[in-house]
């Protein structure tokens, strides 16, 4: 984990407010892996003065280049999203603990909502390598959206799955829709980020499956590196883990998704 | 030159400090920040019993600044003293236990159990906690309560060095350090309780109350609904309290409220302040502790001075 300033590579829109944006990433500072995350000071000095998280959705090691995408929603992501190639942003990473494979024998099941499918993207590229060396079967990545519009002009894995709530482009229906009609007779291993509408299903869908779910959460954060415990996340037995540190990555059958 | 800061009878290495709250225990931020360099470590608030902290959210951005309602989460103090006090003792920085609970024999058991223990430096006192026997009143809000919680404090750990200092161990006086909230109509008057308490210092200022809402959602963005306002923001608030509060007294103050840099700290030097607390700007620069110290000695260079101190003997 190191602070340096990166020099951006190319930031382009994806869909309608979302964007990717590439930057050069400093080998020493470590491995940003699948799940793990970083964090960019969106503006000035001091305003906003909270650093924005967000989740690799890409590592280049060849081009030295890593990526996240984001979502214009608020100053910050504004901010972000009217860089240029060749400026700089000070990023703070990788932080958290990211996915651990999937069990041997599963067919890994990856699910993005909104601005998941980031994290939700890279791990399906970094599964697909593993599982044609043999333990577990290729990954499929299912990906939900409201509306067409929205679909990210992005390479996406051969067989990815598309679903819009409004039925204008690929299965009609969500992500967890899909999910129940998916006719899986491998042990599915669920891997998701998303909205929490959407973890609740995949936690229910889960549990009836009696499959492993490992859930990339989503959290406001202050320090991003575990000091503060601004970015709590509540469990279903009424406790409380931090998302920077003890996550971002939890064993979704834990989360209180439906607080 | 001589960037030491005498707090009682503590002596910090230099006056640029990291706020409790924001630091954890100081391993969070290892790599990041050299803690070593710093004059003190404020440690995240510790009360007796470990506390999960309050709901979620627990932050929202607002402009130069922030809110937090984190609400304590600490793992209280048995743990504190097994799982984190080891790595604090070996900091060569002052460490300064801040202090919570939710009644006066909260705060005391927590100084009680840390006076056992070596390796601390002082006690800062946060009184900015909701008081259970009042109603849920801060007792940072009441003079009496005040002056009556700093002096049971100011006992348990006088009793404590001389307990330290019978079994042949180290004997310095832990300095109190009372935390005052800005959420009161006169800080001056919480300034001169703590004082008649037997306070040896003052941290000016804690987070003002304040609320965001959630136009979408049309409810306030934290589930506690409010919070502490933390940031550059709240700057000019502090450096004023910290101008009014070191002409009611006659303690040190240390100055904390949106510092970010070295002309931040400095105008809180100028205004009356003994040393100073970096906060929120950590999250955004862990390095700003370390810029605002060379700040400072530029400053005092340029300046030509030879103490910290002389600082505030500038002001016009």
């Amino acid at each position: 984990m190191k602070r340096f300033d990166a020099p951006v590579t190319s930031l382009r829109p994806i869909a309608r407010d979302y964007f990717e944006l590439r930057f050069a990433w400093k080998a020493e500072a470590g491995l940003p892996l699948p799940g793990a995350f970083l964090t960019v000071r969106a503006g000035g000095q001091y305003d906003p003065i909270v650093r924005r998280p967000f989740a690799f959705s890409c590592y280049a090691p060849d081009r030295g280049e890593a990526a996240f995408i984001f979502q214009k929603r608020g100053r910050g992501t504004a901010w972000l999203s009217g860089l240029r190639a060749g400026d700089s942003i000070d990023v703070l990473g990788p932080l958290g603990k990211g996915f651990s494979p999937p069990p041997p024998g599963s067919r890994p099941l990856l699910i993005g909502g909104g601005i998941g499918l980031g994290p939700m993207l890279y791990l399906a590229h970094q599964l697909a390598k593993e599982a044609a060396r043999g333990s577990f079967e290729a990954p499929v990545l299912a990906l939900g959206f409201r509306t067409e519009a929205q679909l990210p002009k992005l390479e996406l894995p051969a067989g990815t799955v598309l679903c819009t709530d409004d039925g204008s482009a690929g299965f009609h229906g969500s992500v967890a829709e899909w999910l129940w009609s998916f006719d899986s007779s491998v042990p599915p291993a669920l891997f998701a980020c998303g909205p929490a509408p959407m973890m609740a299903a995949i936690d229910r869908y889960a549990a009836a499956r009696n499959a492993p779910y490992q859930a990339a959460t989503e959290q406001w954060m202050a320090c991003g590196v575990g000091a503060c415990a601004g970015c709590a996340i509540r469990l279903k037995d009424g406790s409380y883990k931090r998302v920077c540190a003890d996550g971002p990555v939890f064993d979704g059958s834990l989360i209180a998704w439906e607080d | 030159m001589d960037l030491s800061v005498r707090i009682g009878e503590l002596l910090m290495p230099n006056p640029v400090g990291a706020a409790s709250g924001v630091f954890g225990y100081g391993e969070e931020y290892e790599g990041l920040v050299d803690i070593d360099a710093l004059g003190a470590l404020y440690t995240k608030a510790v009360t007796p019993e470990a506390r999960a902290g309050n709901a979620a959210p627990r932050l929202a951005d607002t402009p130069a600044g922030m809110l937090n309602s984190i609400g304590l989460a600490n793992p209280g103090l048995d743990a504190f003293i097994a799982d984190k006090l080891p790595a604090l003792r070996k900091r060569a920085c002052a460490i300064v236990v801040n202090v919570a609970g939710k009644t006066e024999d909260d705060y005391l058991r927590v100084v009680e159990g840390i006076e056992a223990e070596e390796g601390v430096d002082g006690y800062e006192i946060n009184v900015s906690c909701p008081n259970v026997a009042h109603g849920g009143m801060a007792f940072g809000v009441d003079c009496a309560l005040i002056e009556r919680l700093t002096r049971r404090l100011r006992d348990a750990a006088d009793a404590g060095a001389k307990a330290r200092a019978r079994s042949g161990g180290p004997s310095a006086r832990r300095p109190i350090i009372v935390k005052l909230s800005p959420n009161v109509s006169d800080i001056t008057a919480s300034a001169k309780a703590a004082e008649a308490g037997g306070a040896d210092a003052l941290s000016c200022i804690n987070t003002l109350v304040g609320m965001v809402i959630d136009l979408k959602k049309k409810t306030p963005t934290l589930a506690m609904k409010t919070g502490g306002l933390s940031g550059p923001a709240i700057r000019p608030v502090g450096v004023a309290a910290v101008y009014r509060v070191s002409r009611a007294v006659a303690l040190p103050v240390i100055g904390l409220g949106g510092i970010g840099c070295a002309d931040d700290a400095l105008q809180y030097l100028l205004a009356g302040a003994s040393a100073v607390q970096l906060g929120t700007a950590i999250f955004a620069r862990p390095e700003a502790p370390a810029d605002t110290l060379a700040g400072i000695r530029a400053f005092m260079e340029a300046e030509g001075l030879e103490r910290v101190a002389e600082i505030a003997g500038l002001l016009r």
